[in-house]
């Protein structure tokens, strides 16, 4: 299989032009001894021929671990006897910025006998704003074909498509001009040459800050930051709702139907509970991903996402996070799922793992009917100050405002302890220009990243569902949980319990949680011989009131919701996003902060009371 | 040197104002030295300071045909002289 490298520096348009070259056709693909993940894609037309699309990085100097994996890709792949051609991606109308980076790409590809050809993007943008770029005499002065194209337009990509099957075919000789300059050389020279043959004059860079002073206005900017995010917002809770509820109402319409054909009843209820449940939870949460990844996909694309990086910037520098941060843990108050895929828009792997820390303790949608069964089990339905704050309001503010103070505090503590964030580049953004999205190119990141979420975590999920269920059904098939394997369990951990006050109904609840959290009202409720607690939870609340429950347990349970890590779909999928050491060490320190951390709640209340 | 004759730093200029790169502290660090001339921070480079928005919040820069913000934990770092272009 012949190979080309497209490579490229971060807003040169590089992906836009991966999606034109290969017509979205793409997978993943992998070089020998190399790590990263990098799409790859048969060319539009040379389905003999693979377009790999490298890492983008601003330089063959690495500064972080992220780029040193990137260029050590490079270098590796410049090696491989399969890697025919090289394309470098330059962004036509900010040339100064990429063409060191090019010469750089030239100088290697030169060492190791690989042709490479300058493919200048945004040829469209040139045409609209009368721009002159003289690309034939840069491709004279560096010795190397330059192409102006335009991913967005289609503008020049036959001609590229041309060129390079000839070259595949006759192998161009590789010249050695620039093959021994080095750096400092290699910067003076791009700096001369982006003077000389690059675009002149400001326009592109007048519209973009017209555009800034609105949206990075302290006044204007903060209201346009805060619509937006308040669109991202519903994107997640409200638009995805009923896609969400005709997932669950499909799958678990089909188990519905096939169930009654089987006969076995223990198999029945396997595929009724364990197989369509399993199923029909995780599968819930693909629209939930497919819609935040649109959402987030169109921001970035327009540039916006920049933009609201540097907003966001200054106050959650203090906790050891970036600007980049600020979406993923929004999206973490609905879900935590879709955030951890959010989170691959922070480009530092360590603030990405600050992020991955931050997520799970923000109050997602899951831990609501956990904390509006506790609080109407002990906050009074009352009002004050004229009826305007209710308590239990007050309460549920105060639980959801726990939760996010204790994200900032960890990931402060942690970025200040670890030694990961010394390494960190100071804060140093492109702001890219203002573009209308390329829809059709986020569309397909939107389904590869639900695909992944499926075919990765969704394994993970099912297993562990189907061990709960087998814990739960036997020994006494399904009908009496207390005497259960997984009640078995609940009392062997009751004494971990019993100095916060609970028994082991408590332990039951929370074990069988970690499915979903809000899997504990459904279980206290079979328990106590509730049906339907999910739908009505009074009389659960009545119970549990009657059952003389204390005060400090309640709170105490409160605030161990608040930080435990007990969501499998999550621990599945930081596993597949970050790494099985790290979602198992978050698993393990926040099981182990919040049942401390409960502990102290349930003494000090008790002792207040 | 004279406390007069100080350099500037990059996050002390004012909105619109233009200046030239004079050079780097020596407390920062050389690979983000390198990364900042390569986005074009060379010395005697424009750079522009397009825009500051309030909260203490990255500064928004322009040098040649690009737009960076930058954190003052690193724009405190670039020297910069006055230039011949003046305000922007």
């Amino acid at each position: 299989m012949n190979r080309v490298l497209l490579i490229g520096s971060p807003n040169s348009g590089k992906s836009s032009l991966f999606n034109r070259l290969t017509g979205l056709n793409q997978r993943v693909a992998n070089f020998p001894g190399i790590t990263v993940d990098v799409a790859s894609g048969p060319f539009a037309g040379m389905p003999d021929v693979e377009l790999v699309d490298f890492p983008g990085t601003y330089s063959l100097q690495p500064i972080s671990g992220e780029e040193a994996v990137a260029v050590e890709f490079f270098q590796r792949a410049l090696t491989d006897p399969e890697v025919r051609h090289v394309l470098c991606v330059v962004d036509a109308t900010r040339l100064e910025k990429s063409l060191y980076f090019t010469l750089q790409v030239i100088r290697e590809c030169q060492k190791r006998g690989k042709p490479v050809s300058v493919l200048a993007n945004m040829a469209d943008v040139l045409a609209v704003n009368d721009l002159a770029f003289d690309h034939a005499g840069l491709a004279d002065a560096i010795g190397a074909p330059v192409l102006l194209v335009s991913a967005r337009q289609g503008l020049g990509i036959d001609l590229l498509l041309s060129e390079l099957r000839q070259k595949l075919i006759s192998q161009p000789a590789v010249s050695s001009r620039w093959s021994e300059t080095p750096d400092e050389l290699l910067r003076g020279s791009a700096h001369q040459l982006a003077q000389r043959f690059g675009p002149r004059g400001d326009v592109l860079v007048q519209s973009q800050l017209r555009l800034d002073s609105f949206f990075l206005n302290t006044g204007l900017g903060g209201v346009a930051f805060f619509c937006i995010m308040f669109l991202l917002f519903q994107s997640i809770f409200t638009w995805s709702a009923p896609v969400m509820d005709a997932v669950e109402t499909v799958v678990m319409g089909m188990g519905a139907t096939l169930v009654p054909l089987i006969s076995n009843q223990v198999i029945a209820d396997f595929v009724a509970d364990a197989l369509f449940g399993g199923v029909g939870a995780f599968l819930v949460f693909v629209p939930q991903i497919f819609v935040l990844t649109l959402v987030i996909g169109v921001l970035e694309d327009s540039g916006y996402l920049a933009r609201a990086a540097l907003i966001c910037h200054r106050p959650l520098k203090v906790f050891g996070l970036t600007g980049k941060s600020f979406i993923p843990m929004l999206s973490g108050v609905a879900c935590a799922i879709p955030a951890i895929y959010a989170a691959r828009a922070v480009d530092s792997p360590w603030q990405r793992v600050m992020t991955y820390l931050a997520i799970p303790l923000m109050p997602c949608s899951a831990r609501l009917p956990v904390y509006t069964l506790l609080i109407a089990v002990f906050i009074p339905d009352e009002t004050a100050l004229l009826g305007l704050v209710g308590w239990q309001g007050l309460a549920l503010f105060l639980i959801y405002f726990f939760g996010m103070f204790a994200a900032l505090v960890i990931t402060g503590v942690v970025s200040r302890f670890a030694s990961g964030a010394k390494s960190e580049l100071p804060f140093v953004l492109e702001l890219p220009p203002y573009r209308l999205p390329s829809i059709r190119p986020i569309l397909r990141m939107a389904i590869n990243r639900s695909k992944h979420f499926v075919t990765k975590a969704g394994k993970v999920i099912l297993a562990v569902t189907i061990a709960v269920w087998v814990l739960g059904y036997f020994p006494n098939g399904g009908t009496d949980l207390g005497t259960s394997w997984l009640g078995m369990l609940g009392h062997w951990i009751q004494p971990l319990f019993e100095p916060m006050g609970l028994d082991w109904r408590y332990g039951v609840a929370i074990l069988s949680s970690f499915l979903a959290r809000e899997v504990f009202v459904g279980t206290l409720g079979t328990i106590f011989g509730i049906e339907g607690a999910d739908d009505n939870m009074l009389p659960l609340v009545e119970q549990i009131q009657g059952s003389g429950l204390p005060l400090g347990s309640g709170i105490a349970l409160l605030v161990f919701f608040a930080i435990a890590l007990q969501c499998v779909s999550t621990v599945a999928i930081l596993s597949k996003e970050g790494s099985f050491r790290l979602a198992s060490r978050m698993l393990v320190g926040y099981l182990v902060t919040a049942y401390l951390l409960a502990l102290l709640t349930f003494n000090v209340v008790e002792a207040l009371v | 040197m004279h406390p007069a004759q100080s350099p500037r730093s990059l996050w002390a200029l004012s909105k619109g104002e233009t200046c030239a790169v004079l050079g780097f502290d020596e407390a920062l660090p050389e690979p983000y030295r390198i990364r900042l001339m390569e986005f074009g921070f060379h010395q005697g480079e424009a750079v522009t300071c397009l825009l500051r928005p309030g909260f203490g919040a990255p500064r928004v820069y322009r040098v040649s045909n690009t737009v960076f913000s930058l954190d003052v934990e690193i724009a405190r770092f670039v020297f910069v002289e006055q230039s011949e272009l003046g305000s922007a």
